[in-house]
């Protein structure tokens, strides 16, 4: 560590540098704070895949800027040698290493995110129980936001450990499950058929997207599943609650009457 | 000598004949005009998000246009009569042999007209055409009981499938029915017309059904030349002359051997085809906004000036980026969309109708109807009593519900 003279690596810094320095990193704020702005705004007029590519593309930008901010500001402040580079990066580590464990942690975990892409602006994942739209992917962690309108910030460093379901993994096909439970005693074939052609005439179902009706006996009576995808993603709420309404109607309609769990059995 | 031949055999009204669905292709453009296209259209996407103004047709240019009078000599309605017959004939050339054929095209390739006039035709050709009933949602069993009454001993003619059915779980039973006795070979000799789009869904309905449909060539940018020469041919015996208002290139005629020398072809046709997606009601309903009564004032000077005057019936037209096409509102919600995709999917449909299959309100859909009206997306049609999406609306309706997910047509 002799030969590694930090403090000798910042002995050249002139007041113009810091301020050229200051001006690349503002410089490089506002371009980021427009990414992130504008680039989401724009998504949210298109439809369809172009709004999935804009959104993943925001943290990436935001990735290319810091990036090229640092490879800009350190030539800048000190001599870009062997020696300067090891001594700033070597007390940098050490810093990281002992009194930002976590942030760092976090701060790794997010570059891992942008390369293996668990989960993207736009996907609609669960973590640790909390379900929702990845609406941002920050430097230290995401923030997703609840059918409830609840905006939850998950660190990056969640990856190493939790397990993430993600529903659409960066498409927009997202399956949808509506549960119906009946009553025994009917005409399986023909409600498995009536709730197919429920789900296909729903306007909001994708059509070239299959269209699966199941179903299994419980102890209170028979579980239909219809599984199907909506137009979009976000509209999976609307699209649930339609083949809901639908499909009561179409039962009551056919005299298949619903049930509820017993009480006593939850 | 293979070329001429070729010409020789193209019917102008029908040009390029019936083809297997699988051998439709996409009108080629230039990679300059899709670029230009692809930028044009995300900007006026994102412009209409903001403000949501000049959704309506529009003319970017101060030059006259056409007289009613005119526009029915330069550009009028195809004979339908004749396409019928030139169907038929394709249909008995084709190497397809079922009993029942399927014509599926689509919307605004002028079928549905063309296979009612071969109905009302008093010649040998005449069909009997089969007419849907006026309750659509039946069970399967009255699905099963009205198609026993229909009569199928002589050749019959459906001329749009799409009538046949609603989108709602009780709406689909006639179709099914039908489809299951075609496949059955049941129904005797007939003639089914159906929109793409009504096709598409049935085709995901019925992932299994293969009924081997044929479908009109797509217009080109030489099938189009020779249709639109073809169509004003009757009015002008001697063919009609139509030039860039602002260049002075030809349009008409379009081939390159009846121009003269200095004469040069302009690209327009090609940026037509490509832009109606090769959908011939489409590309005449543009054609007929394009036309112009006199040049831009350079062309006149030049004209003027005693360029070769040519003595056959002669009009202008403007340039496609001097027109601005209806423009779907991006920033209305689903609900006008779920109007769009209804109205192509049944080939038009009454007010009460869309409330069916749209689960839409009666006080929802009547103001979404009059802001479709407003945009000249959709007209009323008096003859039927059903709105229909506009031939010039078309293109930005296919583009905006593809881009928002919504299943569209193979066209």
């Amino acid at each position: 560590m002799g030969d590694l003279d930090l403090s000798g690596a910042f002995s050249g810094i002139t007041t113009d540098a810091l301020l050229e320095a200051l001006f690349l990193v503002v410089l490089a704020s506002i371009v980021i704070m427009l990414v992130q702005n504008l680039l989401p705004r724009v998504a949210h007029t298109l439809g369809g895949k172009p709004r999935l590519y804009l959104l993943a593309s925001v943290p990436l930008l935001r990735l290319v800027v810091i990036v090229a901010t640092i490879i800009l500001v350190v030539p800048v402040l000190v001599e870009p040698s062997f020696e300067n580079m090891v001594a700033i990066f070597g007390a940098l580590a050490l810093a990281l290493g002992f009194a930002f464990k976590d942030y760092a942690n976090s701060l790794i975990a997010g570059i891992v995110t942008l390369y293996e892409m668990p989960y993207r602006p736009g996907d609609w994942i669960e973590v640790n129980g909390q379900y929702g739209e990845v609406k941002s992917i920050g430097t230290r962690s995401a923030e997703i936001v609840t059918p409830d309108d609840d905006v939850v910030i998950i660190p990056h460093s969640t990856l190493w450990t939790a397990l993430i379901a993600n529903g659409n993994d960066g498409t927009d096909n997202l399956m949808c499950v509506t549960e119906f439970h009946v009553e025994p005693y009917h005409d399986v074939s023909a409600v498995l058929s009536l709730l197919r052609d429920m789900a296909y005439t729903s306007p909001l179902v994708k059509t070239w997207q299959p269209v699966l009706v199941t179903v299994r006996n419980t102890p209170y009576g028979m579980q239909y599943k219809v599984k199907a995808y909506p137009l979009a993603p976000r509209e999976q709420f609307r699209f649930i609650t339609d083949l809901t309404t639908r499909g009561a109607e179409a039962l009551a309609s056919e005299g298949v009457r619903m049930v509820s769990v017993p009480v006593t059995a939850v | 000598m293979a070329n001429v031949t070729e010409k020789e055999t193209i019917n102008p009204e029908l040009p390029g004949g019936l083809i297997p669905l699988e051998d439709w292709r996409l009108p080629e453009t230039s990679v300059h005009r899709s670029i230009k296209g692809a930028i044009r259209n995300t900007w006026i996407q994102v412009r209409a998000g903001f403000s949501p103004d000049d959704e309506a047709f529009e003319s970017l240019d101060d030059l006259p246009p056409l007289s009613r009078s005119q526009i029915e000599r330069f550009a009028p309605d195809p004979d339908y009569g004749r396409i019928a017959r030139l169907l038929l004939e394709s249909v008995a050339e084709s190497p397809v042999n079922n009993p029942v054929s399927f014509l599926v095209a689509p919307p605004f390739s002028g079928l549905r007209k063309a296979l009612t006039v071969l109905a009302d035709d008093d010649s040998a050709d005449s069909r009997r055409l089969i007419m849907p009933p006026d309750n659509l949602l039946m069970s399967d069993s009255d699905a099963s009981e009205w198609w026993d009454a229909c009569d199928f001993s002589t050749p019959w003619v459906i001329p749009e499938l799409a009538s046949f059915w609603l989108r709602h779980r009780s709406g689909l039973a006639l179709v099914r029915e039908l489809l299951r006795r075609v496949a059955a070979d049941e129904v005797g000799e007939g003639l089914i017309g159906c929109s793409s789009w009504c096709w598409q869904f049935w085709s995901y309905y019925l992932p299994d059904a293969r009924f081997q449909p044929l479908t009109p060539a797509p217009m080109d940018a030489g099938k189009l030349g020779l249709w639109l020469g073809g169509l004003a041919a009757p009015a002008s015996e001697s063919g009609v002359v139509a030039r860039m208002a602002n260049t002075g290139l030809w349009v008409l005629p379009s081939d390159p051997d009846v121009l003269g020398e200095g004469q040069k072809a302009a690209n327009f046709l090609r940026d037509l085809a490509a832009l109606s997606r090769g959908i011939p009601g489409v590309a005449l309903g543009i054609w007929q906004k394009a036309l112009r009564a006199r040049p831009e004032e350079e062309q006149l000077e030049s004209q003027e000036k005693g360029e070769h005057q040519s003595m056959r019936a002669q009009c202008w037209v403007a340039p496609l980026n001097k027109l601005s096409l209806p423009v779907v509102p991006s920033a209305a919600g689903r609900g006008l969309e779920f109007m769009l995709h209804a109205l192509l999917l049944h080939d038009g449909l009454g007010s009460d109708r869309l409330e069916l299959v749209t689960g839409m309100k009666g006080h929802e859909v009547a103001p979404a109807l009059n802001r479709l009206l407003r945009a000249d997306l959709v007209e009323y049609h008096e003859d039927d009593g059903v709105w229909r999406v506009t031939p010039l609306g078309y293109p930005a309706i296919r583009r905006q519900l593809q881009s928002d997910g919504f299943p569209v047509d193979a066209f």
